[in-house]
């Protein structure tokens, strides 16, 4: 079951081999809760450029 | 295309995902005062406990973690910073009384009551009173606790939080609580912050909020709980925890919610992109609940011990009678 974010750092298997990817290699290496904040303040900054181009 | 391929491991996992999503928002669509929340935890247990986790969707499903907290952060943008200030020094006392209380009864029950010794009492306090299986993995590297020992107090915790997710809603229905009630109630009472969520949008929207706000007031409490354990184990040889350990730990979500609060209660953004903000919140908590049905494991849940149990659910029915007494009193 789901338990809390705390200290997840949840690293995917294949991250702890490398992907290849840099961009992805240095997001898998991220603490859950870090990529959980960047995705979030992501997903507001894409809504405040939605408003100032006057899609919302 | 390297990027396209570290991503493709992750593609099965999220599929399915988003077919439990979109089928619990059907289904819910279908029955009236059926939440798609609860739909989605129930079809993830159902085909998590039938046909099982295809190792090729692992990786994907896995991601439920980073979609229930990436949704929590995105509830900041719901939440009404002045309805909270309101009532925040009443829910914050509870959440204190409830973590410090409640760590202390549990480790009187677990060690007078069922005779439980080692770090294992410790573990099941910290699980049942700040924040599940992650409390139990950080009190318990703190305290140099066996694997075996987190293991076990990992799975009565588990356990305890497939109960609660349908026996809460079920009570707090039967009781007649408000939805701040009843969400203040599951986030003073539950263990873990997924079922808590889970629990308090099956009541109501209200509720899910404010379910989802105490359990991240108790959660925040880790840090100080790893530093008093530490230094009550100190005569036990335990480990410093140091600022980096403790650091390590904390739920950096937590600030992303602080963030995306302090920017929607600021008027930046207009009710049209704050509805669609709580739209992409909802869309995440529907993902990450069927993906939370997918890791209810009835029968590993059969092989957790009995005093374990009877521990934890001694604690579970005098903090859950208490804090109802008090949500109703005080909210």
């Amino acid at each position: 079951m789901v338990s809390d974010g705390v200290g997840g750092s949840d690293k995917r298997a294949d991250g702890a081999e490398g992907t290849g990817s840099p961009l992805a290699d240095r997001w898998l290496a991220l603490d859950r809760g870090w990529q959980a904040l960047a995705l979030g303040l992501g997903v507001v900054a894409v809504h405040a450029a939605g408003q100032l181009a006057g899609v919302l | 295309m390297r990027l396209v391929a570290a991503a493709r491991p992750y593609v099965l996992g999220l599929a399915v995902l988003a077919a439990g999503a979109l089928l619990a928002n059907a289904v819910a669509g279908a029955v009236d005062g059926l939440q798609p929340l609860v739909v989605a935890v129930g079809i993830g247990a159902l085909v998590g406990n039938t046909v099982g986790t295809p190792a090729a969707a692992e990786p994907g499903v896995g991601v439920d973690k980073l979609f229930l907290e990436t949704g929590i952060v995105l509830l900041g943008a719901a939440v009404v910073v002045e309805e909270f200030l309101a009532a925040g020094p009443t829910v914050l006392g509870l959440v204190v009384v409830a973590v410090a209380g409640g760590l202390l009864l549990a480790e009187l029950i677990a060690r007078v009551l069922f005779r439980l010794d080692g770090t294992t009492p410790s573990l099941l306090a910290a699980g049942a009173s700040i924040c599940g299986v992650s409390a139990v993995v950080a009190i318990g590297r703190v305290l140099d606790a066996r694997g075996s020992a987190i293991t076990f107090a990992a799975a009565t915790v588990l356990l305890f939080d497939a109960v609660t997710l349908v026996a809460f809603p079920i009570a707090g229905e039967w009781l007649g609580l408000t939805g701040r009630q009843f969400g203040v109630w599951a986030g003073v009472s539950m263990f873990s912050t997924g079922p808590v969520a889970a629990a308090g949008f099956a009541h109501s929207p209200e509720a899910g909020q404010w379910a989802t706000v105490t359990k991240l007031a108790r959660n925040s409490l880790l840090g100080g709980v790893a530093i008093a354990y530490s230094i009550a184990y100190t005569a036990r040889s335990a480990t410093e925890p140091g600022v980096r350990r403790l650091w390590a730990e904390f739920p950096k979500f937590l600030l992303g919610f602080l963030a995306v609060a302090a920017i929607a209660n600021s008027g930046l953004l207009s009710p049209a992109a704050l509805d669609s903000i709580g739209r992409v919140s909802d869309a995440l908590f529907t993902l990450a609940f069927v993906g939370l049905g997918f890791s209810i494991r009835i029968r590993e849940m059969r092989e957790v011990g009995g005093a374990a149990v009877g521990a934890v659910l001694v604690h579970l029915l005098v903090v859950s009678a208490l804090a109802l007494a008090a949500v109703r009193w005080l909210l």
